[in-house]
């Protein structure tokens, strides 16, 4: 039995000062962990070398080689691809969609590191919140999450299952078969779904409602409702007989009779054209995309006769965020467009984007736009390819209001990062190569085939992920070395004596809980593991028991935003301390009590 | 079909024509109908809308608005009836107040001034002279209203399809032309025509409810149902114009979409 020192209690006192901190927000999170690595090494709790051991550990650099990974997937539009079929089976309500992704990423991360699943599906589920409009913060909590609890399905899920073995081979008790630990990994995955689908809109922050009161927030909302005013995109099909005893229609007649801009139509046999010119005749049996107000669009349907789609299916690509988009662009001062028409400036034909509005002094103008002669300070809302709006923005004339920083997509590059990812994954589980080596060697393959520049692998990491890991690593390494992790498990386990097996492993696993939240979960399972061993065997509990109990706790990492997963989620969902405090503790004890039940009712 | 409006002088057998005109083609004939519709309509005495028709603008019109008012609300009943098809108009300006219309067959009615100076003076009992003298200037008046309001004189032949002199042509002679001519492929109503027809009458019909609130200076274009209101007030005057614009919309259903163009120039077209 270690005795208290002075370094333990400056230690805890830490550990209080880093979760104290955490709560109250008083700086971001990210600082706090810069504020442990800096401090620690001051009070010679840690070396300096040990301080910042953390920013080259294997957690770390996997995280950083698995974000830009993700980029990589993302520029070359392999996750769109991906997204479709999810939105196409799991349809477009939240919470399908949050159980569908859910399980799948349970799915993944039970055979492969948590963060790893976890990473892979990040871009994904931000066009997906995107593309739907559901607030981020409602669907990568209860993802990330799963991607955790995942991790229990199997013996390979996560490092402390792995490692548990190992760590009962001093003990001679008999190893966990690959499979032994599904059924409660199973139950546990289910609950964890169950819970946000059921308590989500109670326990979920309310969409990044923190930022919405800033102006920027504001006028992003104003933004949306000029966008909103303007409809969305919506695909026709035309009728056999459309032109038939009747005047050519252009899409100039369309726009001037039912203020609906076409925006693209395909050509027969399957010639796309995007921002057609005002003259283009529509013909028979054509798929048009339109931009327009519902009724507007319903009654053309009605009218004409067109097939109204449910969803955009052949410009799906071309329409995607990524492609092509909506800009307000300000006609300048000095500008050559101030006193002309439109239709003398004729932006379609120049440049085939497709103006859908102009706003001057707070009203919109939708209906016949050539006529209306520009003025400074009219903003036009463009709809086009970036690539086309980037032309005009560099002509000069129009300042663009809304930052063209939409990045081109590399679709040709899809076949490279497709492979470069499959290298990585292979190299994890056939070669059993230290993930942070394979990954890196994924991410390094998508630079050098030039799916990804350097610079934008540089950017796409979020230095914010990469500090709070980093800094809790020296908190965790103090912990253990300091004997602080020890003498609290043996303090906490002498203090409740001999007891009912049932009520030791319930302790054992709230104690794994604590651990986990503030050292590494492999740190808390070495420790841990030997101490509950010799507990059960002293309590006459089944010992595997107990150690099963460490390794399942120690993935139970919700209320604070420590696990690496939480931490990658952290600043993409625009979440705070506080919001996984309170969907953590309530995921957490559901966690201790269906584990619990689970290994009392099975084993 | 087709609508016909006759555009004469007085005394020049122009009424005449256009009846029977109208019981050979089995139309409606429509002429002071139109101002006791618009009169029993917007509420204003029927003698006021005759001298807004009649009498050119006058200084004070500048200030009192009071025949662009009477003018719009003209047209609205016009072409209200207008829509309905089937119709021969006769009366001053009619060829004007449906400009724009491409199923409109355009007919001028011209007689002597002698005959028309007899036929005064057999009606009012006047003296040859006073006769003579009131048809002139009533000639007159009715060449400055077109001129101040739209620019254009009712004696150029080339606003008409047909002029007809009634001198050697009798009326009947005047009716089979008429008749005939009505029959042409184009003056059939289409459904472009009727679509047309439509959207003046809708534009007419904004123009006029935004004049019965004392809004003038307006012009207002209608096409497919998107209406477009002009006025040359600057932005900020026009806001309060928008306000009595949101009720309108309400109560004509057939209007699509309305959009107010402060400080722009009135389009050619627009009513």
């Amino acid at each position: 039995m270690p005795t208290l020192t002075a370094e333990m209690i400056l230690v805890m006192i830490m550990i209080g000062v880093a979760v104290f901190l955490f709560i109250v927000e008083w700086v971001r999170v990210d600082v706090v962990a810069i504020l442990m690595m800096v401090t620690l090494p001051l009070l010679h709790l840690v070396t300096p070398k040990e301080a910042f051991s953390g920013l080259s550990s294997n957690a770390v650099v996997s995280i950083i080689a698995v974000i830009i990974i993700g980029a990589g997937l993302d520029k070359t539009g392999v996750v769109n691809r991906l997204v479709g079929p999810i939105l196409k089976v799991a349809g477009k309500s939240q919470s399908r969609i949050v159980i569908f992704i859910s399980l799948t990423v349970a799915f993944i991360s039970s055979f492969m590191q948590n963060i790893g699943a976890a990473a892979l599906f990040l871009p994904a589920v931000q066009r997906i919140s995107k593309n739907l409009k559901i607030p981020i913060g409602k669907l990568l909590m209860p993802i990330g999450f799963s991607a955790i609890l995942g991790g229990t399905v199997t013996l390979v899920g996560s490092s402390p299952l792995i490692l548990l073995n190992d760590l009962m081979v001093p003990f001679k008790l008999k190893p966990f078969g690959l499979f032994d630990v599904t059924p409660v990994g199973l139950a546990l995955v289910a609950a964890g779904i169950a819970c946000f689908v059921f308590f989500g809109r109670f326990i979920l922050p309310g969409g990044g409602k923190s930022d919405e009161s800033s102006p920027a927030a504001e006028e992003r909302q104003e933004e949306n409702q000029i966008i909103d005013e303007l409809g969305r995109p919506w695909e026709l099909t035309t009728p056999e007989d459309f032109t038939h005893y009747r005047e050519p229609v252009t899409v100039d007649a369309l726009r001037r009779r039912y203020l609906v801009n076409v925006v693209g139509m395909v050509e027969p046999p399957d010639f796309k054209v995007l921002g057609p010119a005002p003259d283009q005749e529509i013909r028979s049996g054509v798929d048009l995309v339109v931009y327009g107000q519902e009724k507007d669009v319903r009654r053309m349907a009605s009218e004409e006769g067109m097939e109204l789609k449910e969803d955009l299916e052949l410009f799906k690509g071309e329409l995607a965020d990524h492609a092509s988009g909506t800009v307000e662009a300000v006609v300048a001062p000095r500008s050559n467009l101030a006193g002309k028409t439109l239709n003398q400036v004729d932006l379609t034909e120049r440049f085939q984007v497709t103006p859908l509005a102009v706003y001057r002094q707070g009203v919109v103008y939708r209906a016949e736009l050539g006529d209306l002669p520009l003025r400074v300070g009219d903003a036009i809302l463009l709809h086009g390819t970036w690539k086309r709006l980037e032309l005009l923005h560099d002509e000069g004339s129009l300042l663009f209001t809304t930052p063209l920083d939409a990045d081109q997509l590399r679709p040709e590059k899809a076949m490279f990062a497709g492979i470069w990812l499959a290298v990585a994954l292979i190299m994890v589980i056939v070669f059993k190569i230290q993930l942070s080596v394979c990954l890196m060697t994924g991410a390094l393959g998508m630079i050098l085939t030039r799916v990804l520049s350097i610079d934008e692998a540089y950017q796409a990491v979020d230095w914010r992920t990469v500090f709070l890991l980093g800094g809790l690593i020296p908190l965790g390494i103090a912990t253990e070395k300091t004997g602080t992790a020890a003498w609290i498990a043996h303090t906490v386990l002498n203090a409740i004596g001999t007891v009912e097996s049932i009520v030791l492993l319930a302790v054992i696993g709230l104690l794994a809980t604590v651990f986990t939240l503030v050292i590494s979960n492999v740190g808390a399972t070495v420790l841990l593991v030997p101490l509950v061993v010799n507990m059960a065997l002293a309590a006459h509990t089944d010992p595997r028991l107990a150690a099963l109990v460490v390794g399942l706790a120690t993935s139970n990492s919700f209320i604070l935003p420590t696990h690496q997963v939480n931490a990658l989620y952290m600043g993409p969902g625009r979440y705070r301390s506080v919001d996984f405090m309170k969907a953590g503790s309530v995921v957490s004890i559901i966690f201790l009590v269906v584990m619990i039940a689970m290994l009392y009712l099975f084993y | 079909m087709a609508i016909i409006t006759i555009s004469r002088g007085s005394y020049s057998k122009g009424r005449e024509v256009a009846e029977k005109v109208a019981q050979r083609m089995g139309y409606k004939v429509v002429s002071r109908d139109v101002l006791l519709e618009a009169s029993e309509k917007f509420h204003i005495p029927e003698v006021k809308l005759v001298r807004a028709i009649h009498d050119a603008p006058s200084v004070l019109e500048r200030f009192t608005h009071g025949k662009y008012c009477y003018l719009a609300f003209i047209r609205a009943a016009l072409t209200e009836r207008a829509v309905k098809d089937d119709l021969v108009y006769h009366g001053l300006a009619g060829h004007l107040l449906l400009k724009g219309v491409p199923h409109v067959l355009k007919v001028r009615i011209i007689a002597d001034l002698e005959a028309r100076v007899a036929a005064e003076m057999k009606r009012e009992n006047l003296t040859q002279s006073q006769a003579r003298a009131l048809l002139i200037k009533d000639d007159a008046e009715r060449r400055k209203w077109t001129q101040s309001l739209y620019g254009a004189d009712p004696w150029d032949a080339s606003l008409y399809d047909l002029v007809i002199h009634i001198n050697q042509l009798t009326v009947d002679d005047a009716v089979d032309f008429i008749v005939q001519a009505a029959g042409r492929e184009c003056f059939k109503t289409t459904a472009d025509a009727q679509r047309k027809i439509q959207d003046l009458a809708l534009a007419c019909r904004v123009k006029a409810s935004l004049a019965e609130e004392d809004c003038v200076d307006i012009a207002v274009t209608s096409e497919f149902g998107n209406v477009l209101v002009y006025t040359k007030q600057d932005d900020r005057r026009a806001h309060r114009l928008e306000e009595k614009l949101k009720p309108l919309v309400k109560g004509l259903p057939e209007i699509n979409h309305l959009e107010l163009r402060p400080g722009q120039p009135f389009p050619p077209e627009a009513c």
